[in-house]
Parts: C-alpha cells; structure tokens; sequence
C-alpha cells in the first residue's frame, strides 16, 4: 500500500511536469519541467524495483542530457521564438485527435494484449541473485550483441554532433553580428 | 510483491506519451520538440519497467537501458543540428525551416 502511494505521487508528479513541458513558454523553465519529470520517471522506476535503470536514469538523463539542453539553450538566442509561441497555433488543435486516436489504439491492444502474456521465469533468480547482477548476467550474454552496436551508435553520434557542431572558419567570416 | 498494477504503470506511460505527441506536434521551438520527443521515450520506458514488474522479467529493464543510451545519441545529434541551423538561418522555429538545403 505504501508502494502504491509512493508510485501515485511520482506519476502525478511527471504528468504535471509533463505539462508544463508541453506548456510554459520560456524554455529555461520547460527544461526545468524536464528535470522534475525525469526525476519523478527514476522515482516510479525505484518503486517498480529497477534500481538499476532508475539509478542510469537520474545519472544519464537528468544530469547529462538536461545540462546539455541548458549548455544549447543558452547558446541560441530564444526572444524571437517566445514571442512567435505566443500566436495561435493551427497544429495545436490537430494533435489532439490524434493523441485520442493513439489513446483509443493503446486501450484496445491492452484489452486484447493481457491475457497473452507468459509467466515470470526470471522472478526466482532476481529474488535470489539482485537486480542489477541479472540484469547485467542477461546484457552481456544474451544481448551482448545489441550492446556492442548501443555503443558503436553512441560512437558514431558523437562523431556526428561534433562534426555537424563544428564552426569553419572560412564559411563565417561575416558572422560578426 | 506484486503491489502496484500493471494497469497504473500503462495508463501513466499513455498520459506521458500523449503529452510529449503533443509537444512535438504544437510547439515552435526546435529545443522544445526535442525534449518533448525525450518525454516520449521516458513514457516507453515507464511501459517496459513496469511490464518487467508485473511479469518478473528483466528484459524490459535491458530495453530501457538501450531506450536511455539512444536518447543520449539523439540529444547529442538534434542539438549539434539545431546549433549547425541557426549558425546557417539565424532562426530556431520549425515553421521557419522549410528547406532542406543548408
């Protein structure tokens, strides 16, 4: 029951924040939406027993990812896009059939999708071995090659944001104001 | 063991995911679309934890993981071409990038 509760007050936390993403205009204070939702999101994952995942996403998301969106925001000047935020905006106003499009679809597969579901064959050696030891037995055996090409992608991303990123000098010399 | 439903972490997921579905659709800054594309992700994520608790599986957590690595890429990548648009346009806006020429 204590469970439960704990669970309720990180899901309401990240639905609130969740809107505040998708509605405060400054976009400092919507990375600070981010933040409180990434924390609630490693919260419900502490309270579902995956202390490995939500420990790699307070780390991983909530450090890394939100400084770096803070460290861009700060490089692109953003008064021009808080003013055009403020018109009325036509896509608004289609997302949200699809958005109860895509509700409608999930209810349904979930209707259809529960009672398929296979029993827990892991459960008895996560109760006897630690989550983060099975999860790391299962990641290097069996998803080993998954992981390896995790890693070649985050190779290459980096390559690629650094080469994107990069400022040649003779393409801006003009690029005083 | 078993104490929250598999239902509640489901209908969160669904509320994260259509909040961030509309924040790629409806917002203008290119910064804001991205991270309301990472409060997508975090809804999956949400989804495969907690199918992991309610079946006592760890693949789900093994995905999730993955899910965080390749958001971390994304980041890196959407960010260096926001930067690299407005170095070439002066804009941020989606409605102001028709073009795909640099």
């Amino acid at each position: 029951m204590g469970r439960l509760l704990i669970f309720g007050f990180f899901s309401i936390l990240a639905i609130l924040s969740g809107i505040g993403i998708i509605t405060l205009r400054n976009p400092v204070y919507v990375v600070v939406a981010l933040l409180s939702s990434l924390i609630a999101v490693a919260g419900i994952f502490f309270t579902a027993g995956a202390e490995l995942v939500g420990a790699l996403q307070l780390l991983i998301y909530a450090v890394a990812i939100a400084v770096f969106y803070i460290i861009v925001i700060s490089a692109v000047p953003w008064e021009k896009a808080k003013k055009s935020e403020s018109h009325y905006r036509f896509e608004g106003l289609i997302s949200l059939p699809v958005v109860l499009f895509l509700y409608i679809e999930m209810i349904v597969v979930f209707l259809l999708g529960v009672k398929a579901s296979p029993e827990g064959k892991i459960a008895k050696f996560i109760e006897k071995f630690g989550n983060t030891e099975v999860i790391g037995a299962i990641l290097f055996s069996k998803y080993f090659l998954a992981f390896e090409v995790v890693s070649i992608v985050l190779l290459m991303g980096m390559i690629g944001a650094v080469l994107i990123g990069r400022k040649e000098s003779q393409t801006y010399e003009d690029d005083t104001a | 063991m078993k104490t929250i439903p598999l239902e509640a972490f489901l209908t969160v997921s669904m509320i994260l995911f259509g909040l961030g579905l509309i924040g790629i659709i409806a917002r203008r800054n290119l910064v804001t679309v991205l991270m309301s594309l990472e409060l997508a992700l975090n809804a999956v994520n949400i989804a495969l934890v907690g199918a992991d608790h309610y079946l006592g599986l760890a693949e789900g957590q093994i995905f999730a993981l993955f899910i965080i690595a390749l958001a971390a890429t994304e980041a890196a990548v959407g960010l260096g071409i926001i930067i690299a648009i407005f170095r070439l346009k002066k804009v941020e806006s989606t409605d102001e990038i028709r073009e795909l020429r640099g």
